[in-house]
């Protein structure tokens, strides 16, 4: 938390006048909307201590079955359906290989992992979608946004912040999350205390996967082009983000304002390090040894208290 | 060695004194007990004196020499040697390397390891403690929990050839808590093994009747200081308990409630399931119903069949008039409520707040979204009604004692008015005055007509609480018995009798 601040103080005090500007951290509102939305589901599994690995192979598949259907000329609203639905069974075919057949989470998502990624470039074709293929009404959204007197709030942003405010309610407020909380604390004893441990944790990939393809919708209209390899970042990013988020938390149990915050600081720290210069790939091992760092510091800590 | 002290033993948490000034004088070739509620101290004391925790203040001699203890060096140094309460064995490989786990194996041409070796110095240590029914070849995690307790204590025996010591002391922290009658007897033969050879025995117990049975010594605890310290014959059971918790407990056991009332709550005809055979027995409101046997009779098993973990294959069983439930949230939405064996493993989720392990499984009591402000409520009586101490009840239920731990649980079962109860080992490694507080809650729930099913180790336990025993051997049920008139040795023959073969 404060290191989230002190990045912050740094890029401000290093970037006076583009970092700490509304139209910059709109910017990087828009460019973390898809990572924030697969954050904020991949959290509902981490939740359980499981994870899915597949998200990123998840929402380029979305895209690029969005994108198909469009290109079929169906109208906007089966292209998304579509791609959503794709989401849902691919989850729960996650989840179905965790809960029912006692896969570990790691292996079942590994493998779900390239056959998504298999099955976006069947359909593609291994070809980008885009242009003329892509309807404007389709990747307008992506463009689009709520003017607030000279700023424009992005329809991207808007929907990332409903998404974590869905899961943050689910999670937090319901008790579908605070038994999902209680089979992530002992599966054994929540079994034993009456809670459906195989049905919720189906549920939870469900939703995951959901939260995936959104994501990859998202990217789509963004780009306004489908690729079946464009989600591959989002997966690592994503978990960061969860883990960035548990040093946070009193218990290091991954709750979604947390995440968010995670999501931030990746963010930020890519926004304002390629603000100042940094080179691509010296970017790259920063923000992993930051991420690193944080963990690590959260554990020293812990160990030294307990 | 003669003799081996601990003097002016202190250790603060923060602030918070955990132990100020105790003193400890063991002697070789005697069992000294270590006794005290949950909280008294005894933990910290074996930690300071297992070098894990830092005494603030501390002197050991050994034989009148002053020995260092800082760090867990000096005391596998000193020859200390230590059986901590919980199983700590590896359970997917095998006895012998479990026994020599964290030793240097014996190796063969300097680098593979010479298991021939590693197999034979297991057996021996096995064969010192007259447990050469183990094979040392079997996974760890196949045996009975009392093998297992004994592979800990012959890792702790294991010593290097070329260092050839023998200990100096063993601390047993409370060995018989996950043991059966029977394999308690094992290790008891055990302690007085290694006391013969001359070491001295720190054994720390909640189970005053062993005390008495196998300790030459006995030192109390209370809130981090020494209250008594003497030879057990200088002293009685009813003065040992007085020492720990400062006051009189006459009865352990709370006068039966009314006769019950004639509501059958539970009614299960020549049952058969995977583990268990002829079950037949009734269950009326208010009951309290034992289950006995030797270790692993099926009693677990039995508890289980109400919860939906045991299908019935054949017989006829009914419960509050209906069909079994098929699975736990049937269970508990039926009004069934579960107190799990292991409490730590199969009851709590330890890094969540207390009030989260007590409502878990009632969630769905107040519809789909939390209501706040009245589950908080809930929790809070029903911790109360516990008389449970703790700092708050966000706090995570792993920083409680024991005796707490396991008062969440019954709250947890507690909590909307379960009509059967079952409990599985429901005073384990639980101190008097905890225990006292939750036979009474039993009893109330019992006379407000809840039906009660338990099984325990703990036989004086199982006589004081039950009215009716219902004896297993082997998954059959061989006997079902008035508790009125029913002593020890009685209830003991019956897990030995030959079952009549039909």
């Amino acid at each position: 938390m404060l290191g989230f601040v002190a990045i912050l103080v740094f890029f401000t005090i290093q970037l006076p006048d583009t970092f700490l500007t509304a139209r910059n951290l709109i910017n990087i509102s828009q460019q973390l909307s898809m990572l924030a939305v697969v954050a904020a589901t991949m959290t509902i599994v981490m939740v359980m201590n499981d994870f899915d690995l597949s998200v990123g192979s998840m929402a380029s598949l979305a895209g690029i079955v969005a994108a198909t259907l469009f290109a079929m000329e169906y109208p906007v609203w089966v292209g998304l359906v579509g791609a959503l639905l794709v989401g849902v069974a691919g989850g729960l075919f996650n989840g179905f290989l965790v809960s029912i057949v006692g896969i570990l989470p790691f292996v079942a998502t590994l493998g779900t992992l390239t056959v998504f990624s298999g099955a976006a470039f069947l359909i593609s074709d291994g070809k980008t979608i885009f242009g003329r293929d892509i309807p404007a009404a389709f990747s307008g959204f992506a463009r689009g946004g709520i003017e607030m007197g000279d700023i424009k709030i992005p329809f991207l942003t808007i929907t990332a912040g409903l998404v974590i405010l869905v899961c943050w309610f689910v999670l937090e407020q319901t008790n579908f999350g605070r038994r999902l909380y209680a089979i992530g604390g002992n599966k054994e004893a929540a079994h034993l205390a009456g809670i459906k441990v195989k049905r919720l944790r189906l549920i939870a990939f469900g939703l995951t996967g959901l939260g995936a393809a959104g994501a990859g919708l998202m990217y789509a209209a963004r780009v306004a082009s489908a690729n079946p390899t464009q989600g591959s970042g989002l997966m690592l990013d994503a978990i960061a983000a969860v883990f960035l988020g548990m040093t946070m938390s009193r218990q290091g149990e991954p709750r979604v304002v947390y995440t968010l915050i995670g999501v931030l600081i990746l963010g930020i720290l890519d926004n304002g390090l390629t603000q100042m210069q940094v080179d691509s790939y010296i970017r790259e091992i920063l923000v992993g040894l930051i991420v690193i760092a944080a963990v690590a510091i959260a554990s020293l800590s812990k160990r030294s208290s307990a | 060695m003669d003799s081996l002290t601990f003097q002016n033993m202190s250790k603060a948490y923060g602030g918070v004194p955990a132990l100020q000034d105790v003193t400890l004088a063991l002697k070789g070739g005697r069992v000294h007990a270590l006794m005290g509620e949950n909280g008294a101290g005894k933990s910290t004391l074996i930690k300071c004196i297992a070098g894990v925790v830092r005494a603030d203040d501390m002197r050991v001699e050994k034989d009148g020499h002053a020995i260092p203890l800082a760090s867990a060096q000096d005391a596998q140094a000193a020859d200390f040697r230590f059986i901590h309460q919980e199983l700590n064995i590896v359970p997917q490989v095998s006895v012998a390397e479990n026994i020599l786990l964290g030793r240097r194996f014996p190796r063969r041409f300097g680098v593979a390891v010479n298991w021939p070796v590693v197999r034979a110095r297991a057996r021996a240590a096995l064969m010192f403690l007259g447990a050469d029914h183990i094979d040392v070849k079997a996974l760890a995690g196949d045996l009975s929990p009392g093998d297992q307790m004994l592979i800990k204590i012959a890792a702790a025996l294991v010593t290097d050839p070329k260092t050839d010591h023998q200990a100096d002391l063993y601390v047993l922290d409370e060995p018989t808590a996950a043991l059966t009658g029977e394999e308690s007897e094992l290790l008891f033969d055990v302690i007085a093994r290694l006391s013969a050879t001359g070491a001295a025995v720190l054994y720390v117990s909640h189970r005053i009747d062993e005390v008495f049975r196998i300790c030459d010594d006995v030192t109390v605890l209370r809130d981090g200081r020494n209250v008594s310290s003497c030879p057990i014959q200088e002293t009685t059971k009813d003065q040992v308990i007085r020492d720990m918790t400062g006051r009189d407990v006459r009865d352990a056991y709370p006068q039966r409630a009314q006769p019950h009332a004639a509501t059958v709550t539970a009614q299960l005809t020549s049952v058969q399931t995977p583990r268990l055979r002829d079950v037949s027995f009734e269950l009326k409101a208010g009951e309290v119903l034992g289950v006995a046997g030797l270790s692993e009779a099926g009693q677990s098993e039995l508890l289980d069949v109400f919860m939906g973990l045991e299908p019935v294959v054949s017989g006829k069983a009914r419960l509050l008039g209906r069909k079994l439930p098929s699975d736990p949230a049937a269970a508990w939405q039926a009004g069934v409520a579960y107190l799990p064996k292991e409490r730590r493993r199969q009851g709590l989720m330890l890094n969540m707040s207390i009030q989260a392990n007590i409502l878990a499984p009632h969630l769905h009591t107040h519809g789909l979204v939390a209501k706040a402000g009245r589950e908080r409520r809930n929790a809070l009586t029903m911790s109360a009604k516990m008389r449970m101490k703790y700092d708050s009840i966000d706090q995570p239920v792993g920083q409680l004692s024991g005796g707490n731990q396991q008062k969440a649980l019954f709250a947890r079962a507690l909590h909307g008015q379960p009509k059967l109860l079952l409990l599985n080992e429901p005073t384990r490694g639980v101190d008097v005055g905890a225990k006292f507080d939750i036979y009474q809650t039993v009893r109330d729930f019992s006379a407000q007509g809840c039906a009660i099913v338990l099984t325990s180790s703990d036989l004086p336990e199982m006589l004081g609480m039950c009215d009716r025993i219902l004896v297993l051997q082997d998954g059959q049920q061989t006997a079902l018995l008035d508790c009125a008139s029913l002593s020890s040795a009685d209830l003991l023959s019956h897990f030995y009798a030959p079952a009549a073969k039909v």
